[in-house]
């Protein structure tokens, strides 16, 4: 078992990395929704504080 | 302590700078009503107990405009501990008119006068101490601009908010007027606090329908002000509205008669002089069209296209060359070494042909037996070839004969680090090192053709988005954008629609939202619904990679297709217009259109660089969120699927059957008539719903763009085809985000889904005349959709010049006969 872990460690880590980018990615996204209803900022969205009129 | 101060004045006078300066923040300044729509609030930078509220710009109190509406009910039902009047120095006339009101409202005013270096430039002066005295409030000067005389001007509004004195102005109205304003103040507004009596007794003289509406007065109290009122109006002979206005508009003038000195003014001021050219009848146009043809080029073609080609091919690519040194030398030797190896396959080709085994030489396991008889064999083959380059260029016409096999034998494809400086590409140096670090075959494959191609492929167009955003706020900041919203105005009226519809356009050429909620501003529901509908068609931000994907991809990067793209948008909104106006649905009046021109002058670098940044870092973040996620999803769904069968990870050819071709593969036949009825070109569509960028990402990802090239693109798809992919892209429903700006701002799920359908259905039919019309004109023959075309194309020409709806006419009459 050990064997096979230190094995694919690289994957693993790396594997990792990627989910939590991902979470990141998702939370900041969710956020955005749950403030002003963008998924995600636009260029210029924050120009006529779209985001916080929405509050 | 928590205090509240609300900045408060006209349009364009500096509270947006102002607050911007107080709070820190980036909120966007620009030159034409309607950039602050709604009230913004922050905290001192000093003193986070001290609320400091950005309120819209406004002429006066009057209930008119929604502006108006929003910060008249903030002032008198919310009641800020202190009103910061800004007003701009060079134009006190106008700018004081709405001072006179904030005094009588019960709150304590601080006067700040802006914009003082114009004043002092044009040689006016204002004598600050008298203008205090006069008006009774503390008066500062500043520059926001330059941010002097910002601190002081916080300080002197905390002080005012914190001692609770309201202004002790003198009147402005004459004893007929103030006799009745004390009629009913002692009839109707004894019971109200007293220092909110003054405003509504004014009010009410002006028979303003908002106040009548909230007081809800009784019909005997009615009655009774309208006698005392009507008195008033017979002895001065004007209506109540036009006596107090003609009476501040006096006092105002004592005022400045008392308080500045002009300069004698000879000529034009340097902004009339740049308006006699930017808004000349028949020059204006020309310019305007001149200018947003220098910009997207600039943007796109050259300078912003240069470094995109850069981050293309070099940062998101294979790699580059630092400072640009031995990029030539390398380019060459590449190209020779191209060139002898494609000779060489032409020769083996050839000699295939000609019965000659050539397999083991291919795959370079001939024995020296298997050589010898293959040299013997095709020694006299000789072979007229055309060979065609990555690019889709003929690189290379005439015979291949066994030299060519000879000469490109022992070559091997030149190191660019024997060049020069070489740094490899970002999927280069990952690749090598997830390798190294023996990561599972799939897990590269998701990292480098899923999130590198996908975030890479929209990353790269970063330096045009930037260029571009530096000009747009350029010309924002200068004052020449509100010139462009009055040039148009003449144009836009013969389209059936408002001058004012064309600023939320403007706004939408960053972002469709705020353009999409700037339509606020316009006053008729019908010209605010038409101008919901057809703001997003011109080009967002978002798009702009949409763009350049296309120019880059299928065009060389000509320099006229981002500025068609643009102009695109504005044909759609003036069809538009003429075809919705006629309906009954829009028919109707147009708005009257009035704006102030403000002064030109010279943006400040670090607004510019502070607009750029922004919003470039927004560009950047969304791709590093909600175009990761996507990019994410349509990896996993292009490399798993059923293959006889059974469902698992996919080969590289197996594509076909994976998860999203099937799904592409259900709704792509929609889009065959438009030329591109294919899988990947439908997925990217849908998926532009989520983020427009999300169409370039989708294409990176299921196109393999992550070593840089366009080229299985380019192969994808014919040049028609293209073009039409880039206008339904554009033309058709904006992203989720605008789709619920648009829901919110038409407040009604019927006219939202006739918004949609009539963006998607006119785009469809643009992107199926240019596809067809194209093919027709390419020699492609007339097919059944070909027919469908004509027919569109004569529709929409019927809905174009067709008589519009009687309802003008009916006004019109109705009008006559009331003269009459």
């Amino acid at each position: 078992m050990l064997g096979l872990l230190l094995e694919n460690i690289g994957t693993i880590v790396i594997g990792l990395f990627v989910l939590l980018l991902a979470a990141f990615a998702a939370r900041s996204v969710y956020r955005n929704k749950k403030k002003g209803g963008c998924l995600g900022g636009c260029a210029g969205c924050k120009s006529a504080s779209c985001c916080e009129s929405k509050k | 302590m928590s205090i509240r101060i609300a900045l408060a004045g006209n349009p364009n006078a500096g509270k947006t700078t102002l607050y911007n300066a107080l709070t820190g923040s980036n909120q966007f300044v620009g030159n034409w009503p309607g950039v602050t729509v709604e009230k913004k609030e922050g905290r001192l930078k000093q003193n986070k107990d001290i609320t400091v509220m950005d309120l819209p710009g406004i002429y006066s109190l009057s209930p008119y405009s929604p502006e108006e509406v929003i910060t008249r009910n903030y002032l008198m039902t919310e009641q800020p501990d202190v009103i910061l009047n800004i007003i701009d120095g060079t134009n006190l006339e106008r700018n004081l008119y709405l001072t006179t009101q904030l005094l009588e409202l019960g709150i304590p005013v601080v006067l700040a006068i802006n914009m003082m270096d114009a004043v002092e430039k044009q040689g006016d002066r204002i004598d600050v101490t008298k203008l205090g005295e006069r008006l009774g409030v503390e008066v500062v000067v500043m520059s926001a601009l330059k941010g002097d005389g910002v601190a002081e001007a916080a300080e002197k509004a905390i002080e005012a908010a914190a001692r609770g004195e309201k202004a002790s102005a003198r009147s402005c109205f004459n004893g007929a007027v103030e006799h009745a304003l004390a009629h009913i103040e002692e009839r109707l507004l004894h019971d109200m606090p007293e220092q909110k009596q003054r405003f509504y007794a004014i009010k009410l003289f002006e028979r303003d329908p908002k106040v009548l509406e909230e007081l809800r007065l009784s019909k005997e109290d009615r009655e009774h002000i309208e006698y005392d009122i009507k008195l008033c109006e017979a002895e001065l002979d004007d209506d109540a509205e036009a006596i107090i206005i003609g009476q501040r508009y006096q006092y105002i003038e004592s005022i400045i008669d008392l308080c500045c000195t002009r300069r004698m003014k000879r000529g034009l001021s340097t902004s009339q002089k740049i308006d006699q050219v930017v808004t000349h009848r028949f020059l204006a146009l020309p310019i305007f069209a001149a200018i947003m043809f220098l910009v997207y080029f600039i943007s796109v073609t050259t300078v912003g296209g240069w470094v995109t080609g850069w981050a293309n091919d070099g940062l998101f690519g294979n790699g580059y060359f630092l400072f640009g040194h031995g990029s030539e030398a390398y380019a060459e030797a590449s190209e020779s070494y191209d060139l002898a190896k494609m000779k060489a396959d032409a020769f083996l080709n050839a000699a295939e042909q000609a019965g000659v085994k050539v397999d083991a030489l291919r795959t370079g396991e001939a024995t020296p037996a298997e050589q010898a008889e293959f040299l013997t064999e095709a020694a006299g083959i000789q072979k007229e070839v055309q060979l065609i380059g990555a690019e889709g260029k003929v690189v290379y016409q005439g015979e291949v004969d066994i030299n060519d096999y000879f000469a490109a034998q022992g070559l091997s494809d030149p190191d660019p680090n024997t060049y020069g400086k070489w740094i490899p590409g970002l999927p280069v140096l990952l690749a090598s090192g997830l390798e190294k670090a023996n990561v599972a075959p799939w897990l590269q494959g998701l990292i480098l053709n899923g999130m590198v191609a996908g975030v890479g492929a929209v990353l790269s167009f970063v330096p045009q988005m930037l260029v571009l955003f530096f000009f747009l706020a350029f010309l924002e900041a200068c004052g020449y954008m509100s010139r462009i919203a009055f040039i148009l105005d003449q144009v836009f009226r013969r389209f059936g629609l408002s001058g004012k519809s064309f600023i939320p356009m403007l706004v939408s050429t960053g972002c469709g939202v705020p353009g999409i909620m700037a339509s606020r501003t316009i006053e008729s529901p019908r010209d605010r619904r038409m101008t919901v509908m057809t703001t997003t068609f011109i080009p967002c931000s978002a798009k702009l990679p949409i763009i350049a994907l296309i120019a880059g991809a299928f065009f060389g990067g000509a320099w006229w297709v981002a500025p068609s793209a643009y102009f695109m948008g504005i044909a759609a909104v003036m069809m538009s217009g003429v075809i919705l106006k006629k309906t009954k649905m829009f028919a109707g009046e147009e708005a009257p259109f009035v704006m102030e021109l403000p002064l030109y002058h010279m943006p400040t670098a670090k607004n510019l660089l502070n607009s750029v940044s922004e919003r470039g870092w927004s560009f950047i973040k969304k791709a590093g969120t909600i175009i990761l996620l996507a990019s994410i999803f349509i990896w996993f769904t292009s490399n798993f699927g059923w293959v006889n069968g059974t469902f698992g990870m996919l080969e590289q050819n197996e594509i076909a059957f994976s998860v999203i071709a099937k799904v592409g593969g259900a709704i792509s036949w929609l889009f065959t008539p438009l030329g591109f009825g294919n899988w990947q070109a439908a997925v990217a569509t849908v998926l532009g719903l989520l983020a427009k960028e999300g169409v370039v990402s989708t294409m990176g990802v299921l196109y393999g763009m992550n070593d840089g090239g366009y080229h299985v693109l380019a192969s994808a798809l014919s040049v028609g085809a293209a073009y039409a992919f880039m206008a339904f892209n554009l033309l058709c429903a904006p992203c989720f985000a605008a789709m619920a700006a648009i829901r919110q701002e038409m407040n009604s799920a019927r006219w939202f889904w006739f918004a949609i359908g009539y963006q998607s259905v006119f785009a469809y039919v643009v992107a199926l005349m240019i596809y067809q019309f194209w093919k027709l004109a390419s020699g492609g023959g007339v097919g059944p959709f070909t027919i469908a075309a004509l027919i569109a194309a004569l529709a929409l020409l019927a809905l174009l010049f067709r008589p519009g709806s009687d309802a003008k006419k009916k006004v019109q009459k109705e009008a006559e006969r009331v003269l009459s």
